[in-house]
């Protein structure tokens, strides 16, 4: 068993187990409160990045299977467990969560007082955090504070599509897929009921033009929605083509469209991820899956024609919006669920519906 | 949003503690009027068990202590005006009553509504007809099965299934009564027939097996609005085939990934929606590991142990909030206690793992079939918490005070211990780590137990630690081994050294518990409800406060000889502490209790009770004081131990002094101090060897009493007539060694046992209450029915037992609660034994004197006089309380029902009324008994007797029995001019006989009082087990026939009232 530190940004230092591939990572550390679905979360490129602190004290029981990816690698920068299970179940299979991060050569640090950790960043926010196996942590210390901040980088650049990928869907209505780093049960509950062609977040605004469509969709992705790469490429898209379709976006997706029609985001202090989110929408409270750290700034929608009306039950904050006039509505957590609850599987139906109608 | 046409509202309670029913209801009545008075809204309650916070006249606004009845009920309802009846509070008994008064028309007559479960859902989920369509209607898949109401048809359905096993469900029992499991059509007619004797509509379920498959529950509530929410998940370590009571349990689910736990959730949310329950409801599920196939198995529509269970184990107050829902109020709606900042409309999610182990009673009963199955046996259950399953099992384990505390090896052989791995019993935890001691691969361990073998290893886990700590302690392995969950002492155990040296050693690294807070939310939210668990991690959580603060240890699981009623001197413990501006703290295990809900005391530590963990906390609270009189033997055996280990602290124990605690409890100083006080005792002696004890026995004079010293409920207690039988008792019943002595009393034959339950403040004493026993010595006191005040005492007698109570209080320095247990025999009193801590009783005594005698003993040692209190000399009665006890027998098949000295009964009732006839009645009634108003009574007695049964037969008689006797009773009835019906003995093999008599329904009641002659036990035997199955009425002595006989005279005189508690005490004065 590897001796292994993580260091976060306020000065703790936590002496761990580490498991997984044996590197020193630097990346912003983020809590997630699910009890099951680990793999989803280790897999979501939203999670890009982030070094993911669960906050279950036993993960990898249940073992690792392929079915249960998001997309086709690891995406955190590194992962922070209470324990690692050495000898999961074998119902799925029976691979470790060691071995799996082993393959993908992300480091994780087992035996830390997980819970601690997330009551510091509960209190202070979002940290900027390090998960090392060198000797001599503190030197690392000083790294970590002076890392830029996670906003500043274009991570969406990283997870994106680099072409445009076409899933074939005899007599379903046509889908744009704006990815911004798409988790793939996104995509599995798109292809269900749409031809889907996936696009670059940054795909060339004549692609609209050239192509016909039903409905445009935007995804899930990492980082700031506000970020200048962002603004000057998906934001510019979606701005010129809002009034022409039908959209659905989800998480960051609904960040964009906000920022489309005028709104602003901001970042939260720790943000929301886990399985148990209660919101209220058309006075029924469903139970949601959700992953965001940043999101959109209820007041600045007055002019944007939405309204908020996708409601988060303990802080108030906005879970979804719908335009007054056009077909365009976003939420902010995950319908599709993987990790969570499958309560709000219904809007992709009601998507498709909007679809459907028009025209 | 809240209703504002319901101004009074009925809740039901679940009466006494049986098995499959226990603590959880007290609990969840409590909440719910609690939650219901905070609304505003007049609360009423009914309940037959006094040992209960939710009869205390400060939880409910009118309080009956009644028979459990759909008649009671009705008669309280009319009488109180109520508006509604709370449905789901109470159990299975509740919701039957509910199903009664819905089809009888009372409801409809007296224009009440019911609140939360409705009748419709109560019929879908408990007929299995009805709830099988329902299920096939939405698309979830059932075992399955077919309903049958006869044997013939229950072997044509096994026919058509295909295959054996088949699963036998009866329809409307608690814990699962009468069925079973049938491997062949043998077996199948023989439980098939029980379970449609049990059935309250005499039918049962023959059902396809999914023996070996995964068993999990899911938690689930539901509000007017449809709103739906998951509370907690939970995943047995045992496959299906044992009932999820008799399982150790994890929550949340471990082994099952996010897609599959969806499909559970989503089928739960299917399945509350479709039986539009509004409130709670539990769901287990059959789970396939071979094809990821599951099964709806079981929907409970109310609130249930589990829900308990999960209650405690995620800080959401089920009962509280399905109260506000039947109440109008949606989740949304109904702000989350736990944190303060959110609402109930949530998903629990939780940081730690909780361990559920069941409590089984097996100790009592030696000869009982330990073998688990999908009928309960357990009578309790300890939870724990921890971050690991290894750390909450280890923890379970040391919570459960049992003779282990930890899995250490036992001596099985490979083929014992593989049959041992196949056939669950409560030895297979021990088993298992036995087997992999013994190197057996884990895969095969979990094949043989149908465990998953991820379970498996965490068994091998502490192992492995075991064998590393075996090796040589050090730093490191110390450090991991206490993360790991092991207790100083095993360690000490393991290592040969002394739990002492451990705590030393690993104090001096620093290596002490952090306290982690339950909070609902995973840390997401800053809680204010302060509910925590040890770990060694390190943040600690639960740093102190500044105010003055007292610590409570709780009892401990529910078992036989240690009740709930332990549990309610703890909270009233808690409410005094309040009361007088101390901060309380509850160390407790028991996640059934009222004590262990957090918003009982200002600090909830949900922790084993062994001097480790307590003294972990004490020492991170620097508590003023430490109470451990209401904690039952667990807390008083901590005295000792505890005081020598704080020396020197701020920390006190209050209270009597351990030192005059242990001259009560050692035999040889107490019985000193009796000489010097001049007080009798039966004569009495220690042995510590079978040499001595019979000598000893030859010296005192047959028949004596025996048992091992330092026990609770008279555990392996026996009375014995000659030296046979107790050379029998000295091989099996008992290991005497220097350590563990023998005690050897006179047994007084033919005398009167007493109660008294004395607070003392060191100056004076209040004498609360003077019970006396309606068995002859030698019934355990915890099984006795017993009358307060006593009837057939003299003033004189009267006057000698309060002048010894006086003696005895003062000599022992007592400052709260004592208990004595005296005999009277030819007017004289003998001391049997002193117990200087609350007694079994002191609940029924608070709610028959309607003063509360746990809360005045704690402000007494917090130092006030009970002068001041008010409280000095006797409790005077204007009314007559009986107490009555109910028994286990019906679940444990191989049981005898005799009773004896060791304690048998699960649980207690109380019946109140003016005079001693009528209160006789209502307690019989509560505890089950189904006193007949006609039909036959079969006596057999033995010669002592004869003259006192005479005159009970003749009542009988002339209330119209058909009296039926063996030949010796019988001859003698005749010749005192009775009718009678001579029966054969079973051995005489004629007919009739007693079981053809009984199995033909032409008896309705049985008075038998055992003989010495073994073919007349072996008859007497089978007799009280047919009795016990067909739920005859069987009277085991003369004195309780007498009574019994005269309560149902009273019955059949005329009805009874129904009067509530504060009426009863408003008489008084």
């Amino acid at each position: 068993m590897a001796r292994c530190f993580l260091i976060l940004e306020n000065g703790t230092i936590a002496e761990g187990t580490g498991f997984g591939f044996e590197k020193t990572i630097v990346g912003e550390v983020v809590f997630n409160t699910g009890m099951s679905g680990y793999q989803e979360s280790l897999t979501d490129p939203s999670y890009k990045g982030q070094i993911l602190v669960m906050s279950h004290p036993l993960i990898g029981d249940y073992g690792i299977n392929p079915r249960y990816s998001e997309s086709d690698s690891v995406q955190v920068a590194g992962y922070v467990v209470r324990e690692a299970c050495r000898d999961p179940s074998k119902m799925y299979g029976g691979k470790s969560l060691d071995d799996y991060l082993k393959e993908y050569q992300v480091p994780g640090i087992s035996e830390i007082d997980t819970r601690s950790i997330i009551l510091d960043i509960r209190s202070r926010g979002v940290l900027k955090g390090a998960i090392t196996f060198d000797d001599d942590p503190e030197k690392l210390l000083d790294e970590v504070c002076k890392m830029p901040a996670y906003s500043s980088k274009n991570w969406v650049g990283e997870v994106s599509t680099k072409e445009i990928v076409r899933f074939e869907n005899k007599g379903a209505k046509k889908l744009a897929l704006i990815d911004c780093g798409v988790k793939g049960s996104i995509l599995s509950e798109l292809k269900k009921r749409f031809e889907v062609i996936m696009v670059p977040y940054n795909v060339d605004k004549s692609f609209f033009r050239n192509e016909e469509i039903d409905g445009v969709f935007l995804s899930n992705g990492p980082g700031d929605p506000a970020h200048p790469a962002i603004q000057e490429s998906t934001i510019q898209t979606v701005k010129a083509i809002k009034e022409d379709y039908p959209i659905m976006g989800i998480c960051y997706g609904t960040q964009l469209l906000a920022r489309a029609f005028g709104g602003t985001t901001y970042k939260m202090k720790f943000g929301h991820r886990g399985s148990n989110q209660p919101i209220k929408h058309k006075g029924k409270v469903y139970i949601t899956s959700q992953n965001h750290g940043y999101a959109v700034d209820e007041e600045s929608l007055e002019d944007t024609g939405f309204v908020a009306d996708h409601i988060n039950v303990n802080d108030g904050t906005v879970e979804g919006i719908t335009h007054k006039e056009l077909p365009v509505f976003a939420v902010q957590y995950h319908p599709e669920a993987s990790a969570g609850p499958h309560d709000t599987m219904f809007l992709f139906d009601e998507f498709k519906k909007k679809l459907e109608e028009s025209r | 949003m809240k209703r504002t046409d319901l101004k009074k509202i009925l809740v039901i309670g679940s009466g006494p503690i049986v098995i499959g029913q226990a603590a959880e209801f007290d609990f969840s009545g409590t909440q719910a009027c609690r939650s219901l008075r905070e609304e505003g809204y007049e609360t009423v309650l009914v309940n037959s068990n006094p040992a209960t916070i939710q009869t205390d006249m400060d939880t409910a606004d009118v309080v009956y202590i009644e028979p459990l009845t759909a008649e009671t009920v009705a008669k309280i309802a009319e009488k109180e005006h109520v508006d509604g009846i709370l449905s789901g509070m109470g159990g299975q008994t509740a919701l039957n009553i509910c199903s009664e008064l819905a089809e009888n028309g009372t409801l409809k007559r007296l224009g009440i509504q019911l609140l939360g479960t409705q009748p419709e859902a109560i019929a879908w989920s408990e007929d299995r007809e009805l709830f099988r369509e329902i299920m096939l209607k939405i698309g979830e898949p059932i075992p399955k099965s077919k309903t049958v109401c006869s044997i013939e048809e229950a072997k044509e359905a096994a026919r058509e299934l295909g295959k054996y096993p088949v699963l036998i469900r009866p329809a409307y029992t608690l814990g699962g009564t009468g069925g079973g499991i049938a491997y062949d059509e043998e077996e199948l007619e023989m439980i098939a027939g029980r379970g449609l004797i049990y059935s309250r509509i005499h039918q049962v379920l023959i059902e396809e097996s999914v023996l070996g498959w995964k068993e999990f529950e899911y938690e689930v509530m539901r509000d007017a609005n449809d709103n739906c929410i998951i509370i907690c998940n939970m995943e047995n370590f045992d496959a299906m085939g044992i009932h999820t009571g008799e399982s150790i349990v994890v929550a949340p689910v471990q082994t099952l990934s996010d897609e599959d736990h969806q499909r559970l959730r989503n089928a739960t949310i299917k399945i509350i929606r479709a039986l539009e329950i509004e409130g709670g409801c539990n769901i287990q599920f059959a789970f396939d590991p071979e094809t990821r196939e599951y099964r709806v198995i079981e929907v409970n529509p109310r609130v249930s142990r589990s829900s308990a269970l999960a209650s405690k184990a995620t800080g959401y107050p089920i009962a509280r909030v399905a109260t506000k829902i039947a109440v109008g109020y949606t989740l949304d709606e109904i702000p989350n206690r736990i944190t303060g900042k959110t609402y109930a409309a949530f998903e629990p999610s939780i940081d730690y793992v909780v361990i559920k182990v069941p409590r089984w009673p097996f100790d009592k009963f030696r000869t009982v079939d330990r073998t688990l199955g999908t009928q309960m046996k357990s009578t309790g259950e300890v939870m724990a918490i921890g971050r690991t399953i290894e750390e909450g099992l280890l923890k379970a384990l040391r919570s459960l005070e049992i003779d282990k505390s930890y899995i250490d090896p036992g001596n099985w052989s490979e083929e014992e211990l593989e049959n041992e791995l196949k056939v669950a019993t409560d030895q297979r935890l021990w088993a298992i780590a036995d087997a992999v001691r013994h190197g057996m691969d884990a895969d095969k361990i979990a094949e043989l137990t149908k465990w998953d073998v991820y379970f498996v290893n965490k068994i091998k886990n502490i192992v492995e630690m075991e064998n590393e700590l075996k090796a040589g302690l050090n730093d490191d392995i110390l450090k991991r081994a206490k993360k790991m969950g092991f207790s100083d002492e095993i360690i000490a155990n393991i290592t040969s050294s002394s739990e002492e040296e451990v705590r030393n050693m690993r104090k001096s690294k620093n290596l002490i518990p952090t306290y982690k807070m339950v909070d609902t939310c995973a840390a997401e939210f800053e809680a204010e409800t302060p509910y925590f668990y040890s770990t060694y991690e390190t943040f600690n959580e639960a740093a102190p406060t500044n105010h003055k603060k007292v610590i409570i240890v709780g009892a401990g699981p529910i078992r036989i000889g240690q009740g709930i009623e332990f549990d309610y001197a703890c909270v009233h413990g808690v409410m005094a502490l309040q009361e007088e501006g101390v901060e309380a703290i509850i160390i407790n295990n028991n996640p059934e209790t009222v004590s262990t809900d957090y918003d009982i005391s200002d600090r909830l530590y949900f922790e084993p009770l062994t001097l480790e963990d307590v003294l972990n906390i004490v020492e991170n609270e620097n508590a003023d004081g430490i109470i451990l009189q209401f904690g039952g033997q667990t807390a008083i055996n901590l005295a000792m131990p505890l005081q020598n280990a704080l020396k020197g602290k701020k920390t006190k124990i209050l209270g009597t002094s351990p030192n005059d605690v242990d001259v009560a409890e050692d035999r040889k100083l107490f019985s000193a101090l009796m000489d010097k006080l001049g007080i009798l005792q039966p004569k009495s002696g220690t042995g510590y060897s079978f040499e001595d004890v019979r000598a000893l026995a030859t010296e005192i004079g047959y028949p004596v009493l025996v048992r091992p010293s330092y026990v609770i409920g008279g555990r392996a207690m026996e009375i014995v007539y000659n030296e046979n039988e107790l050379r029998t008792y000295m091989e099996s019943a008992v290991k005497a060694s220097k350590a563990h002595p023998i005690l050897v009393d006179k047994y007084l034959s033919h005398a009167v046992e007493i109660d008294v339950d004395v607070v003392s403040d060191g100056k004076d004493i209040f004498i609360g209450g003077i019970l006396e026993h309606i068995e002859e010595a030698g019934v355990h006191s915890g099984d006795a029915t017993m009358s307060l005040p006593p009837q057939t005492m003299s003033a004189e007698v009267i006057a000698k037992i309060e002048e010894i109570a006086v003696k005895v209080a003062k000599a022992l320095n007592i400052i709260g609660l004592l208990n004595l247990q005296l005999a009277v025999k030819n007017g004289e009193v003998y001391m049997i034994e002193a117990n200087p801590r609350a007694s079994r009783t002191v609940p029924l005594v608070s709610k028959a004197i309607g003063v509360p005698l746990a809360k005045i003993t704690t402000k007494v040692m917090l130092g006030r006089s009970l002068k001041e209190l008010g409280y000095v000399g006797s409790a005077d009665h204007k009314n007559v309380v009986v107490k009555a006890s109910v028994f286990p027998f019906l679940k444990l098949p191989g049981v005898d029902s005799i009773l004896g000295p060791e304690m048998r009964s699960t649980g207690e009732v109380m019946g109140i009324a003016p005079t001693f006839d009528e209160s006789c009645y209502k307690a019989l009634v509560s505890s089950g008994m189904n006193l007949p108003s006609s039909g036959g009574v079969y006596i057999t007695v033995n010669d002592n007797d004869k003259p006192e049964v005479l005159a009970i037969a003749k009542d009988l008689s002339a209330m119209g029995f058909e009296i039926y006797a063996t030949k010796g009773t019988s001859t003698y009835l005749r010749e005192h001019g009775l009718q009678t019906t001579t029966a054969y003995t079973i051995s005489q093999n004629m007919d009739p006989d007693a079981l053809g008599l009984m199995r033909g329904g032409k008896i309705q009641l049985i008075i038998n009082t055992p003989t010495e002659s073994s073919g007349a036990r072996r008859d007497g035997y089978m007799m009280r087990r047919l009795a016990v199955e067909l739920e005859i009425p069987f009277l085991t002595t003369v004195q309780a026939a007498r009574a019994t006989v005269m309560a149902m005279k009273r019955a059949a005189s005329g009805p009874l009232d129904v009067i509530d508690l504060r009426t009863y005490c408003g008489n008084k004065n």
